[in-house]
């Protein structure tokens, strides 16, 4: 293990390219694309133009924002082993690099044609993907829970609350504190009178 | 882990002359409370719903919220034992997700009571923070905020808070110099760094710079 968080620093012997490796800080410069203005998300399918596989069209499946990156399923891979060990030279797979957001262009729904994508406002006000050439809207992908839960399909467990009993509203606004309403429903009658201090 | 509610105690005591003899049993009663559902031993992963989100519970009255903090906290001591347990048998936790969801939503109960505190608080006294304080110097002329103490004696008989000093002599001014000039080489740094990298990405990206000329 090295000491530092990096891969190989070259301190003992050389530097290991390729799997792993993190550019050193400062050297990699990002295009600042505004968080309102990310036009990519998991999901979409783009079509690729430029690189290996220029003029194909895949779904994304990963987006790395800090680095305006997008994985693309199936397309601009490279092959390496998988799961090497001493014996076994491993398992030989195509592994997809990452691609620009300036590689990458969005597809027309209806026309399957790459198209410049720019984010309108709807008549109701909602906020939409538009596709500058014909003026068709690109609609999101649906997006799916991180714990694969999906909720129209979910069945209530013994420890879970129900939904109109979770958003079922009780609370009344008063001017006594958390702990003066608890003890009017508790019946607690504090008597005591705290012993003098002093703050400072 | 089953070995605990199986347990029965019997303790004998030595009969003086006019006790009989003195059983007694453990009090086992509620301990069931810290394990969970029988079914569910032995199971990989357990269903769990998701956590309680703060806009659902800042709709819950005060009695509410003080009973679903205590539900939440016996699950949470069920889950700890749980965890623990499989620590002990070198076995994973069946989902672990849960311990992260009951403590999401006591934190969001305490969220949400120290809003409502904050909020009678600042229509009452016009305070925001519970504990009043100020920006006071210490012995090295820094300035840093200083929230009061509750003590049970006077400040003029607290010997110890009598040796705190709240002010600095006149040679730690030479330091507190230095110390600015420090922190303004520091800033005139990270301003330079800044401009720099700036430089660099309207070089490699040319629009940037033309929208940076526009506005």
């Amino acid at each position: 293990m090295h000491p530092c968080g990096r891969p190989s620093s070259g301190r003992w012997g050389g530097r290991r390219r390729g799997r792993d490796t993190t550019p050193p800080p400062g050297s990699v410069f990002v295009e600042p694309i505004a968080k309102e203005d990310w036009k990519v998300f998991r999901g979409d399918t783009v079509q690729v133009l430029a690189g290996k596989d220029a003029g194909k069209q895949g779904m994304v499946t990963q987006v790395v924002r800090a680095r305006n990156w997008v994985v693309v399923e199936g397309l601009n891979t490279h092959y390496r082993y998988v799961n090497r060990t001493a014996k076994y030279t491993g398992t030989y797979i195509a592994s997809e690099a990452p691609l620009l957001l300036s590689q990458i262009s969005l597809v027309d729904p209806e026309d399957r044609k790459p198209t410049e994508v720019e984010w309108r406002y709807t008549e109701e006000g909602e906020r939409v993907r538009v596709s500058l050439r014909s003026g068709r809207i690109i609609p999101l992908p649906l997006q799916q829970r991180r714990d694969g839960i999906v909720p129209e399909q979910w069945i209530d467990g013994p420890k879970d609350t129900a939904v109109e009993d979770a958003l079922d509203k009780t609370y009344l606004p008063s001017l006594k504190t958390f702990e003066e309403e608890i003890m009017d429903a508790m019946g607690i009658v504090e008597t005591r009178r705290p012993k003098k201090s002093y703050w400072y | 882990v089953l070995f605990f509610l199986s347990y029965i105690n019997l303790v004998k005591v030595e009969p003086l002359h006019q006790l009989k003899f003195l059983h007694t049993t453990l009090s086992r009663r509620g301990l069931e409370e810290f394990f969970d559902d029988p079914r569910n031993w032995g199971e990989k992963t357990v269903k769990s719903g998701d956590a309680w989100n703060i806009k659902q519970l800042r709709g819950k009255s005060s009695e509410d919220l003080h009973k679903l903090w205590y539900v939440l906290l016996k699950e949470k001591n069920m889950l700890l034992t749980l965890e623990q347990e499989s620590k002990r048998q070198l076995r994973p936790m069946p989902s672990p997700e849960r311990l992260e969801k009951v403590e999401k939503s006591m934190k969001n109960i305490d969220l949400v009571v120290r809003e409502r505190e904050i909020a009678l608080r600042l229509l009452q006294t016009g305070h925001e923070k519970p504990v009043p304080g100020e920006w006071r110097h210490d012995f090295l002329g820094r300035t840093y905020w200083y929230t009061y103490k509750e003590w049970p004696i006077p400040w003029y008989l607290n010997k110890r808070h009598k040796r705190k000093k709240f002010y600095y002599l006149p040679h730690v001014n030479h330091f507190i110099r230095l110390r600015l000039e420090k922190s303004l080489r520091r800033r005139a740094r990270r301003q330079n760094l800044e401009r720099t990298r700036r430089k660099v990405l309207e070089r490699k990206f040319p629009h940037l710079a033309i929208k940076s000329q526009s506005q």
